[in-house]
This record gives structure tokens, sequence and C-alpha cells, in this order.
């Protein structure tokens, strides 16, 4: 029996079908198909990249994710998350007929209606742009009425109620929430609805509210900025020095090779946090000194890496081929060292960029970074930790968008790793 | 004697008398790759003292006008100026501070009652040992037994764990973590007290000999003391512990798998050793070498981590000094503090290269 010539084993069949639909497929399906070879470390990149994507769209365009500005004062302080803000609520006596804020209006010419608040609050502001909204509405009503209030400041909050129950004024104006606690000791007090119709912090502010009022996730979307401008910006500084420096150490060798390599390796070795501490003191708080502190301390990292992979690469048999056919030292470089550095340089910047937002928040943490009104997650959770003991939301939401972005660069880098280093890779 | 010279007694007579032993009865190559090593210790730790100084005095910013800020009259300024020696030619001012380094004579502290800073730093140096020495430990077994483990049970749900293990640890900002610790074992359970060594009316019965708080109350049997200190202790080395933790689990599961293709384990696994055997015993005792020397390199990792988990828990260590004193404007201790941390890498990386080479022969010259 004959083997008929189409059932030799042809190249094409000892492949597996998924790779040879691979040199069918564009680039996008090819690197999708490709989980099916990198398994676990395939989908690490994938979703780091994803990640890291997200994060940058945020750190451009903050505004459609932020409800508020990053400095903007929005509700009353240490508000929980999803904790509804106390509003100011109108107190009457009993019988009373006011019902809400623009009962209260006169004919033009009468005596303006008093109205008592406790000072020091944010009542009173709250209580003149309602009452000024609402004169502005009866303006066109024919009736003539308007409301014109009379803000009388009291003490306490005990003061400001006792005023109402005296007829000394009209109303008060108080906190819901103050309201609540006292209600048993003035019984012929009640409450009306807020002064304020439906507001915009109806459901409460999503991740709580800072010491000063300020809306703790409105801050954590603007910090995203900070963040990512300092990992990217020192980390690409510390690339564009570093790796032409390893180059030209690798690549000139020598006494220049030796000295320099000395001078890496000692600032390698030395904590960059510390040193960036040192820059940074000297330097005084600002984001461009703290990038370029950060910067420093990650040339050797580059340094190390480029001059290291130079030295393995120039030992190979093809470096040698073209430099025996004559190939210019330029050439060899940009030919050949080059392409082959390229991917551990690469698996460094993304490590890189994990680790100078670290140093970045922990400087920032210590208080020497950045200025403190620049909204950072470094500064968000310093501020915190004075309030640990009430304010667990202030301490723990800044520090989980420091691991998530840090995690995202992390990941990558090592998904990366693990698909570039052969070695690890089962035989 | 100054707590300071008491633990540099304690650490450094042990390691003159092992380095002279090594010295005396070691092989030439030994011999030779020690001698190298301590030669190339010098270089370092003078190329970082010069930065540490071109830092701080040639970098813009005037450390005298700084601290005085508004009281300063230019004629005070120009007398501190003069006391400091900041007038001199900077050649001058660097070779006096090379000779303050070499003798540990750092002068009086700007602020904080112008004690002399080496004074102040053998209060605060044993206490950042306190914290490191039980890091340390804490981190280099979970890392081991975690990596070799991972190793172990390749490319199934273990492996990837404890890489998702590593890889979170070392997105966590260390401070972080210290403050998630403090709110869930100091303000929500109220298990641990969140900040200080000691209970501070207990600290006043403890008699300070080494200033090493575990030591002093063991040395003087109080008890009470000790539970106080060690109470103090859980939190700050389980952070600093936990986030140094990561990196050896990387290490050693990297380690443990390169090994694992080496032909003595095939011809192990041939004679029909169990798999346990392989990982934990073969694969791992040779894995560990270049773990060890990776320590080394951890020094920078670990002093950094020190320095935000003293902030965060008010530990009064070498960290936290730096950073008050900073804060403070006290250019003359902050620039000792630096220098200080630059000899510790230096002499760290050293001990650990030493105790490399004793371990494996294949790295002397």
């Amino acid at each position: 029996m004959t083997i008929t010539k189409e059932e030799y084993p042809t190249p094409e069949n000892e492949i597996a079908s998924w790779e040879q639909d691979l040199d069918r497929v564009g680039f996008v399906r090819r690197a999708l198909r490709a989980r099916k070879w990198y398994g676990a470390d395939w989908w690490f990149v994938a979703i780091s990249m994803v990640m890291v994507a997200g994060f940058l769209i945020i750190a451009f365009f903050p505004d459609p994710f932020a409800p508020f500005g990053p400095n903007e004062i929005v509700g009353s302080s240490f508000l929980a998350p999803g904790e509804t803000p106390p509003v100011p609520v109108l107190i009457v006596p009993q019988d009373s007929p006011v019902e809400e804020l623009q009962d209260l209006a006169v004919p033009v010419g009468s005596e303006r209606p008093a109205i008592a608040v406790e000072q020091g609050l944010p009542t009173s502001v709250a209580l003149r742009e309602q009452a000024q909204i609402i004169d502005d509405q009866l303006k066109d009503d024919p009736e003539e009425l308007r409301l014109r209030v009379r803000i009388e400041r009291y003490n306490t909050l005990e003061e400001t109620l006792q005023a109402v129950v005296d007829e000394e004024v009209h109303a008060a104006v108080v906190q819901s929430t103050d309201f609540e606690v006292v209600k048993s000791q003035f019984p012929t007090l009640r409450a009306s609805e807020s002064i304020m119709g439906d507001t915009a912090t109806a459901g409460g502010f999503l991740l709580g509210t800072n010491e000063i009022g300020q809306d703790v996730f409105s801050r954590l979307i603007w910090g995203a900025q900070v963040a990512l401008l300092i990992g990217f910006s020192a980390s690409i500084i510390a690339l564009v020095i570093g790796v032409p420096l390893g180059l030209i150490a690798s690549f000139v060798g020598g006494s220049l090779d030796r000295y320099l390599s000395l001078l890496m390796d000692s600032l390698y070795a030395f904590p960059g946090l510390i040193l960036a501490i040192a820059i940074t003191a000297i330097l005084g708080p600002s984001i461009f000194n703290i990038i370029v502190a950060i910067a420093v301390v990650y040339i050797p990292t580059y340094y190390r890496i480029v001059r290291g992979q130079t030295f393995s690469v120039k030992a190979e048999v093809y470096v040698e081929a073209a430099r025996s056919i004559g190939a210019r030292r330029t050439e060899i470089l940009r030919r050949y060292i080059f392409p082959n550095v390229i991917p551990s340089v690469a698996i460094i910047f993304s490590v890189n960029v994990a680790d100078a937002i670290l140093t970045g928040a922990g400087l920032s943490f210590l208080g020497l970074g950045l200025p403190p009104t620049i909204a950072d997650w470094g500064i968000d959770l310093a501020r915190g930790q004075r309030f640990i003991q009430t304010a667990w939301w202030m301490i723990t939401f800044p520090g989980i968008a420091i691991m998530l972005v840090v995690l995202a660069f992390t990941l990558m880098g090592e998904g990366l790793m693990e698909i570039f280093n052969p070695k690890l890779r089962d035989r | 004697m100054s707590p300071i010279a008491i633990i540099a007694l304690i650490i450094g007579i042990p390691a003159l008398i092992g380095l002279i032993y090594i010295l005396i009865t070691g092989s030439t190559g030994l011999r030779r790759f020690v001698i190298t090593r301590i030669g190339l210790t010098l270089p370092m730790v003078f190329i970082l003292a010069t930065l540490v100084f071109f830092i701080m005095r040639v970098l813009p910013g005037d450390p005298v006008t700084s601290a005085l800020g508004p009281k300063g009259t230019p004629e005070i300024i120009e007398r501190i100026r003069e006391q400091l020696g900041l007038n001199d030619p900077i050649l001058v001012q660097y070779g006096n501070f090379l000779k303050d380094m070499i003798t540990l004579n750092f002068g009086n502290s700007l602020t904080g009652g112008h004690r002399p800073i080496v004074d102040e730093m053998s209060e605060r140096f044993p206490a950042t040992l306190e914290l490191v020495i039980p890091a340390s430990f804490l981190a280099l077994s979970l890392g081991v037994i975690g990596g070799a483990w991972a190793a172990s049970r390749r490319k199934r749900a273990t492996d990837y764990g404890m890489r998702v293990y590593s890889v979170v640890i070392y997105s966590l900002p260390i401070f972080w973590l210290g403050l998630m610790l403090q709110l869930l074992f100091g303000v929500w359970l109220n298990w641990l007290p969140i900040s200080g060594r000691i209970d501070p009316v207990i600290g006043t019965t403890l008699d300070r000999t080494t200033n090493i708080y575990t030591i002093d109350s063991i040395i003087s049997g109080n008890w009470l003391a000790l539970g106080s200190t060690l109470a103090h202790l859980v939190l700050p080395t389980v952070t600093l512990g936990l986030i140094l933790s990561g990196v050896f689990v990387r290490l050693t599961r990297i380690n443990v798998i390169e090994t694992q293709h080496a032909d003595y384990i095939s011809a192990a696994r041939a004679r029909g050793i169990r798999e346990r055997v392989l990982t934990y015993k073969h694969a791992l005792k040779n894995a560990m070498i270049p773990v060890i020397t990776l320590i080394g390199l951890q020094v920078a990792i670990l002093l950094a981590g020190a320095v935000l988990t003293e902030t965060v828990f008010s530990w009064p260590g070498m960290g936290r000094y730096l950073v008050e004193r900073i804060s403070s404007r006290d250019y003359t201790a902050v620039q000792s503090g630096i220098a200080v941390f630059a000899l510790l890498v230096a002499v760290i990386s050293l001990a650990v290269d030493i105790i490399y080479s004793l371990v494996d022969p294949r790295v002397r010259y």
C-alpha cells in the first residue's frame, strides 16, 4: 500500500489550528488570541491596561466624574458616606400658621420678619440665600409681598430656640439634626420642612465629606491628575536620562563606565524615599520639585538595566558578525542593541510609574511634597489621620485609590515580565 | 555609657571578631573577596556623603534664613552662619563635613533644646532597630514559606494567589496599611495601642540602658513594661513586615522555580523522592542563596518603609526624627540624619555580602 501525496503530513498540519489562524488575522485579534498561550499573564496585562486607560481618562477629563470641584466646600464636615447632611429647618411655635419660609413674606412697608440663627453655623448663609431666591420670585407677584428677613444671631442653640418661645423673633433656622437632640426641651416648638427645596446633596455624599466639608469622592477624582502627572513625568525624565547613560557607559566602557557605575550603584542602594525627602526638603514643596526629586531617584534603575542588557547583547554572535562586516558603532547600537533593550525598559517603566506614584504619595503624606491646597491622595491621608477616631472614610478611600492605580501599573509590569522573560516560561 | 555605644558594642564586637576570624582562617579567595568588598564600601560611603553634602549646601534655599523665619535679622543670620561655618569656602565646608561624619560628631541641633545631635540620635536609633529587626524576620519567614509554597504549585490557584498577594502588597502604600491596621485593631476592636513605643505611665518606671525597650525591660525584670512595649510593637512590626514580605515571596518563588529545572532536582525526582521534599529541601535550600543577596538590596525598602511607618505610628525612631527636623527646618540635624542613613545602607549591604560569600563559595574571587 502506498501513501498518496495528499496524506503526507504537511508542515501546516503539524501546527495547532489556532496558531495557523494567527497568521491570517490582524494585530488586535492576534493580541486577543495570545491569551491561549500566556494564560493568566495575558489577563494580568489586559486587566491592567483597561485599568490604566480608565485612570488616564479620569485624569484627563475629571469634570464629568467629579460632582464638585477639588477645593469646593459643599456640605457640613465629617458626613459619613451616604449620610444625609443635616438640613437647615424652620422652627416655629406649634400654633403658628407658618409652614415654609415663603409664608413669612409680608406686604411692602410693614415690619421685616426676624429670624434667629445660631452664630458661626452655615445656616445663616443658607437662610440669606434662600430668602433672596424667594424674594426674587415674589417680585413678579401682584400681591406686593416681599421677603426681607432680619437675621438675629444668638450664641447657643438653646438661646436661639428660646428666642422663638419668648416671641423675640418670628422663627428660627437651625440644623435638623441639632433640633432632634433638644426637641424634648422645647415642647411648644415644631420643625417645618427644610428651608431649601430638594438639593443636589439630598442623597448624601458617596464617600462622605472631610473635616472642612469638601466632598471626599470629588477630591479622589481630582487627585488622579496629580498622581499620574507625578508618576509619568518622573519616570519619563528618569528614562530619558538613564537609558542613554546606560548605553553610553556600556558602549564606551573603560573608566567612564567604572565611575558612572559606582555613582549609580551608590544612588541605587540609597533608600529612594529618603533621598527624595532630602531633595524636596531643600527645594521646597511644589509639583515640579517633587517630580525632579523622584526622577533623580529612578535614574539608576534604567541605567543599571540598560547597561546590563547592552553588555549581554554585545557578547552575542550576531553583533560580532555585524561588526566583522564593518557596521559602524552607531549602526550596531541602533539596529542590534537598542531593539533588544527596549522590552526590559518597557517593563521597568511600568513598574517605575507605580513606584513613583507611591513615593510621591509618601512624600505628600509626610507633608513634604506638595502645597496642602492641592487635591492629592497622600495629603488627604495625612489630613485624615488626625481624625482616625471619628472619620474612617477619610483615610480609607484615598488609600484604595493609590492602591488601585499602583496595582494597575505593577500588574502590567508583572505580566509583561513573565511574557518577555523566557527563563520562567515552562519548558 | 551612652545607649548607642552599648548597642555598637553588642553588634560591633561580635561582627569585628567574626571578620577577623574570617580573615585569618578563610581561604585566599574568601579573604580577597572580603577585603575587596570592604574596599568597595568606602567609595560608596564617600559618594553618598558627597551627594548628601551637595544636596544640602548647593541646591538653592538658605537653611539659616528659613530656620529663623521672620525673626531673623541680618545680624543674627550672619552670626549663626559664622557659627555653623557656612561662610567658609565650599571645599573647607566639605572637608569639615567629612571629618564630622568620620568622627560621628555632628554638633548641636538648631532646634529642640540645642542638644548634641549624637545624643538625640542615640535615643532614636535604638527605636528604629527595635522596629526594623522583628519586621525583617517576619517578612523573611512569610516570604520564604509563601514563595516556596507558590513555586511547588506552579500554575495552580495557589501560585496565582501568591502572585496576586505579592503584587497587591507591593502596591499598598505602607502608610495606608498602617492606618488601616490602626483603624481595625486600635479604633474599632480596641485591642492594641496605635501610637508610641510604650504606655507613658509605665514608661516612667523603665530603666533605659540600651533604649531598646524590650531588652531594657527584660534586663530590669519589669514585666509590665515588657507587655506594654510588645503591645505597642505589634502593629508597626506587622505593617512593615507585611509590606516587605511581598518582595520576598516574589524572589523566593522565582528562584525556587529556576532551581526546580536543575539537573540534580530531576535526578532526585527520578530516584522517587517526594515532591514536597524536593521543593522544601532540595530546591529551596539552593534557591535561598540568591535570596540572601537580595536581602541586602531590600535595605533601601526597609529604611524607606521605616520612615513612613514611624510617622504613622508616632514611633520616635530615626525616620520620625528626620521628618520632624525637616518640618522644624533644623538643617544640621537633617544633614546628619541622612548621613547616618547612608552609613547604615553601606554597612548593612557590606555585612550581607560577606555573609553571602560564606554561604556560597562561588562568589569569591
